[in-house]
């Protein structure tokens, strides 16, 4: 709305702009045309007195000769102005060309990096949800209530520790999203009973990120992810922070490390393990190159022992051999069907082999459908479905999907453009 | 002559264009206005406690021989609220000497505020008509001085102090490892 208010605004002032400087043109013409009519009448009218004898004939050759010098003078004028216009044309031309280029240009300009369908942040908004997860938009979560029921049990029970943990929750959430003080008290003290307790430990990383020390932070975050079951609910808000305070921070998060399935395959010992790290980078390449070579020779042998397959998948994937990763990943699961964190990493394997703008193959769709059937809000599956979708015709099915992931995409993902872009080429 | 009267309209634009390009492409931070107190004794100081039944604040609290974080702040002030986290853990683990002064902020909204959020301060101040700010060159609040044993000041921040000012100024002064 407002960007068609700014472009009528625009298009009013480049109008103002231009109606004088084109009138002013057609203007010069006119006026030489009119002043040659009105001398033209004067000689019909001197012609028409001295017929009818009401002005003598010397008297009438003077005025006729003065009109007829009058005439030449206005034709002089108008050709010397026009020289003068001719001799420097971009005088002419140049302002309108320039009230037309501005414009044209803040345009182009805006195509190429607007985003018109970026939702709107007002300020009101801005930092009330910094670090308060449970205070979603247009869900009022009651502070009140829960520090009121916390401090009526902590009466009762001085250390109750679920009572501490909501108390330090709910001080928190009170002061906007800051821990304060007397939060990380109720918080430490929470702690000491439930060494464990999830939303205690996030509270007191956000603590000591909010507090400048975001690697004693990050440092506890991953414990607490490390620590947490793969489906656990928090654990997608949980990574999003590590990933924002660390980005606040500057520092490199290594991604997490993966649990390993048990498997019959040998892993590698210890030594062998330090003996490795000492290598220099190329032949510790090769020499992992050719474990994963050996696993997938004696797989080979044992092609029953479906956690050594989930091993080599991971292995080829972390080698970036996204085909054979995605072939191993098919192999576990026609041993036992996988959960959906695998299907994750499979669909992964899966296209990371396609080449920029390139259509899923029909074996990539199918490991997506199942991971979007297991996680309907899977950005990965949401996206390269509705790549698949359109590709096949589907555009609503494309379009649907789209929609979907852009309105779960926080306001500044960089893929957002991109995503945008294809929903409008698509016809959304 | 009259020529040059027109093109002064389109020379102004191109200069500020090119302040403009300059300002957002050389990294200067535009809130950065420098402080002259930086280098010179701290400036008076004369103040009321802020928490009921202490000493009033004195220009011999900022020269006890060891370093002195003073910290600006108001109860009403949105940034301070971000910064608190900092000065608390400041207090707590590094066990800094920090005194706060509340600005132009009511006895009552001040001691409430901290009384919510925690109160880091060793010493705090009342400065209600904003008398002492001016003495110190404040723009606003928060802001925070370093101050060395000596009293003579060595940083001024201007706006809340983050995550970069602790690990790479803060800390050092306080080990007495930046001068």
């Amino acid at each position: 709305m407002l960007e068609f208010l700014l472009a009528l605004l625009t298009t009013a002032t480049v109008g103002a702009l231009l109606w004088p400087l084109l009138a002013r043109r057609l203007d010069r013409h006119d006026r030489l045309q009119a002043e040659l009519a009105i001398y033209r009448d004067q000689l019909a009218e001197l012609e028409r007195e001295r017929a009818a004898g009401s002005l003598p004939a010397a008297e009438a050759a003077a005025a006729r000769t003065e009109i007829e010098r009058r005439m030449l003078a206005a034709g002089d004028a108008a050709a010397a102005s026009r020289a003068a216009t001719r001799s420097d044309a971009w005088h002419k031309w140049l302002p309108p060309a320039l009230s037309l280029f501005v414009p044209l240009l803040a345009l182009g300009l805006y195509l190429q990096t607007g985003r018109p369908g970026l939702p709107a942040a007002p300020f009101a908004d801005r930092g009330a949800d910094r670090g308060a997860p449970h205070a979603a938009p247009g869900q009022q979560f009651d502070v009140a209530g829960l520090l009121k029921s916390a401090r009526e049990r902590l009466k009762e029970n001085p250390d109750d520790p679920e009572a501490l943990a909501a108390l330090g929750e709910g001080l928190t959430l009170e002061a906007g999203g800051t821990v304060t003080g007397p939060a990380v008290d109720a918080l430490r003290r929470a702690l000491k009973a439930r060494p464990d307790d999830v939303g205690t430990l996030y509270y007191l990383g956000l603590h000591e990120a909010q507090s400048g020390d975001s690697r004693a932070a990050i440092a506890r975050w991953r414990e607490l992810e490390a620590k947490s079951p793969p489906d656990a609910p928090w654990l997608g808000m949980l990574r999003a922070e590590i990933a924002r305070v660390a980005k606040a921070a500057g520092i490199e998060v290594p991604p997490a490390a993966q649990p390993t399935p048990q498997s019959t395959m040998p892993t590698p010992s210890r030594e062998q393990q330090e003996a490795m790290a000492q290598l220099p980078p190329e032949q510790r390449q090769q020499a992992i190159r050719t474990m994963v070579e050996g696993l997938a020779a004696r797989l080979a042998d044992a092609p029953q022992d479906r956690a050594g397959w989930l091993r080599l998948a991971n292995a080829w994937k972390v080698l970036g051999e996204n085909a054979n990763a995605a072939d191993a990943y098919g192999r576990a699961d026609t041993l036992a069907p996988v959960d959906a964190r695998i299907l994750a990493d499979w669909a992964e394997a899966h296209v990371r082999q396609l080449a920029p703008g390139a259509v899923p193959s029909p074996q990539a769709v199918a490991v997506l459908e199942r991971l979007e059937k297991a996680e309907p809000r899977n950005a990965l599956a949401l996206f390269y479905l509705g790549v698949a979708a359109e590709a096949a015709g589907n555009k609503p099915a494309a379009l649907q999907r789209w929609k979907t992931l852009l309105a779960l995409l926080p306001a500044d993902a960089p893929i957002r453009g991109m995503l945008e872009e294809r929903i409008k080429a698509a016809g959304g | 002559m009259r020529r040059l009267l027109f093109i002064l309209p389109l020379l102004t634009l191109a200069l500020m264009a090119g302040f403009f390009a300059w300002s957002l492409t050389s990294g200067r931070d535009p809130a950065s206005i420098g402080s002259v107190m930086v280098g010179r004794p701290a400036p008076k100081l004369d103040l009321p406690a802020l928490r009921p039944g202490e000493a009033p604040l004195t220009d011999a609290d900022l020269r006890t021989g060891k370093p002195v974080i003073v910290n600006f702040f108001a109860s009403w002030c949105t940034p301070c609220l971000a910064e608190h986290p900092l000065f608390t853990r400041l207090a707590e683990r590094e066990g800094a000497t920090i005194i706060g002064i509340a600005w132009k902020n009511k006895r009552d909204d001040a001691l409430a505020w901290l009384k919510k959020l925690g109160d880091p301060f060793k010493l705090a101040g009342l400065d209600l008509d904003a008398r002492t700010g001016l003495d110190w060159g404040l723009s606003g609040v928060p802001e925070t001085y370093l101050i060395d044993g000596n009293g003579i000041v060595r940083r001024h921040y201007r706006g809340p102090i983050t995550e970069r000012d602790l690990t790479e100024t803060i800390l050092p002064f306080l080990k007495g490892t930046v001068k």
